[in-house]
């Protein structure tokens, strides 16, 4: 179907007698559109297939076998197609028995009669709105294409992210200790995979920076105390997957400096910079807590913990490295920048 | 009796919260999980430098569904793989795989499969 994409449309023509072809022929050719000539049955079937953008026929072309390849043809249509059918008749031919027989034997068609000798004139344009016509429908084909394209690429995408909410669903069920900490977890969690969703899809495919996902995960932190949490760090565009992963490991630090760490208490502080080191670029986050409560080891490795030594693992090749100091949590985040950032 | 020892595993599939569940399920039943790629591509450069007694492969990977191409490569070189993937049909047409861990993941079915990694390893 895709060999007539983008090239002119072509006509299928069935003529019996020499002089009626070789005028069909010479005539189309001289206006840019191409004829292909069909003789025998086999040969009418084989073109048929290839989807003529328009099938001319005389009157005597059309014995019963001929009539019923067509009509089964057009039977056998996709849905967006309709091949227009151009009948030349003799004047002398009882045209409304012909008419009706060939309306009755050729659903879903559109049909265009004439009578000879048909002026050039006449010809033309009829063949050409036929073609106009059929480009027509060929772009609806194109379109419907299109579309279960997307409707299947929506499909995946619905499940994946269906798959994740399992995952953060079952992996928060683990270490919940209630239900209430369990559904709190949980729907933080899910709302954080919200928000860069929908960050990700404003930016209506455009890249990410760093800092967007850095400011979009701190905005419910800072409503009036701005200055507790300093970021700082050079422009570095990232991936979806990128900024997706870095976005839900930056607010499992954020969520467990809130409960356990430095944002408990007031005069807590949280710096998170980033830099990217020259030679083969490396980039570099560091999450540094301090004023809050001492730290210690914990000493069953919570979800968070675990949530970032896998996703970073997975995205840097290395898992972050995490430090529970007596002045507070340190983590250290570490890989080639081309494995977070846009390749270009 | 003795347990059995660990097996080491690998993992191709392109989202990251799927590997952390199928992670702790894998750790969880006592054995290693070495690391994961998101590419057929990646999986090849990654396991130039690991040993693995089998590797969990998805259909549809960050490379396109490649899968299939992954459990191929893998069967050449002797080493047992499963398919983990919602898409049973596609994976049923490729006999390289062992087995099917059907997603969305359950512990039964990943314990049970890869049970059947350990016996083609004998």
């Amino acid at each position: 179907m895709a060999a007539n994409h983008g090239s002119l449309d072509w006509v299928l023509a069935l003529a019996p007698y020499r002089r009626d072809a070789d005028y069909l022929e010479t005539l189309l050719s001289e206006h840019g559109i191409p004829v292909r000539r069909a003789e025998g049955m086999r040969e009418i079937v084989a073109q048929l297939e290839e989807s003529p953008g328009l099938f001319i026929a005389t009157h005597e072309a059309l014995n019963p076998d001929v009539i019923d390849v067509v009509r089964r043809h057009l039977l056998d249509q996709p849905d967006w197609s309709e091949m227009p059918l151009l009948i030349l008749l003799d004047r002398a031919a009882p045209q409304a028995r012909v008419r009706a027989e060939l309306t009755a034997a050729w659903p879903r068609s559109r049909q265009i009669y004439y009578q000879r000798p048909v002026t050039t004139l006449e010809l033309l344009s009829g063949v050409q709105s036929a073609l106009l016509a059929r480009l027509r429908q060929r772009d609806v084909r194109d379109h419907i294409a299109r579309e279960v394209e997307l409707r299947r690429e929506l499909n995946h995408r619905v499940k994946n992210i269906l798959a994740s909410v399992t995952s953060i669903f079952e992996m928060t069920r683990r270490g919940a200790a209630s239900l209430d900490h369990f559904a709190e977890d949980f729907a933080g969690r899910l709302t954080a995979l919200a928000n860069v969703h929908s960050a990700l899809f404003q930016s209506g495919g455009e890249p990410m920076d760093l800092a967007q996902v850095v400011d979009l995960t701190f905005k419910p932190y800072r409503a009036g105390e701005q200055d507790r949490i300093l970021t700082q760090g050079p422009a570095v565009t990232l991936h979806q997957e990128a900024a997706t992963t870095l976005a839900l490991c930056f607010h499992e630090l954020a969520t467990n400096a809130l409960k356990y760490g430095a944002l408990s208490r007031p005069e807590g502080r949280v710096s998170l910079s980033w830099g990217i080191s020259s030679e083969t670029p490396v980039l570099t986050i560091r999450w540094v807590e301090s004023g809050g409560p001492p730290t210690s080891q914990p000493a069953r490795t919570g979800y968070g913990t675990r949530y970032l030594r896998s996703a970073l693992r997975n995205l840097f090749g290395a898992p972050p490295d995490i430090l529970f100091r007596p002045e507070g949590l340190h983590c250290t985040i570490s890989g080639p920048l081309s494995r977070a950032a846009l390749k270009h | 009796m003795e347990d059995p020892p660990p097996l080491r595993i690998f993992y191709v599939e392109d989202n990251p919260l799927i590997v952390f569940h199928v992670e702790a399920m894998i750790e969880d039943l006592g054995h290693v999980f070495v690391g994961s790629a998101a590419s057929f591509g990646e999986m090849v450069e990654m396991l130039r430098d690991l040993d693995v007694d089998g590797v969990l492969v998805d259909i549809d990977l960050a490379d396109g569904r490649t899968g299939p191409a992954a459990a191929a490569w893998l069967h050449e070189r002797g080493i047992p793989t499963l398919f983990v993937t919602g898409q049973e049909l596609i994976a049923a047409e490729h006999l390289t795989a062992l087995a099917t861990v059907r997603k969305p993941v359950s512990a039964f079915d990943l314990a049970e499969k890869l049970q059947l990694l350990r016996d083609d390893r004998g």
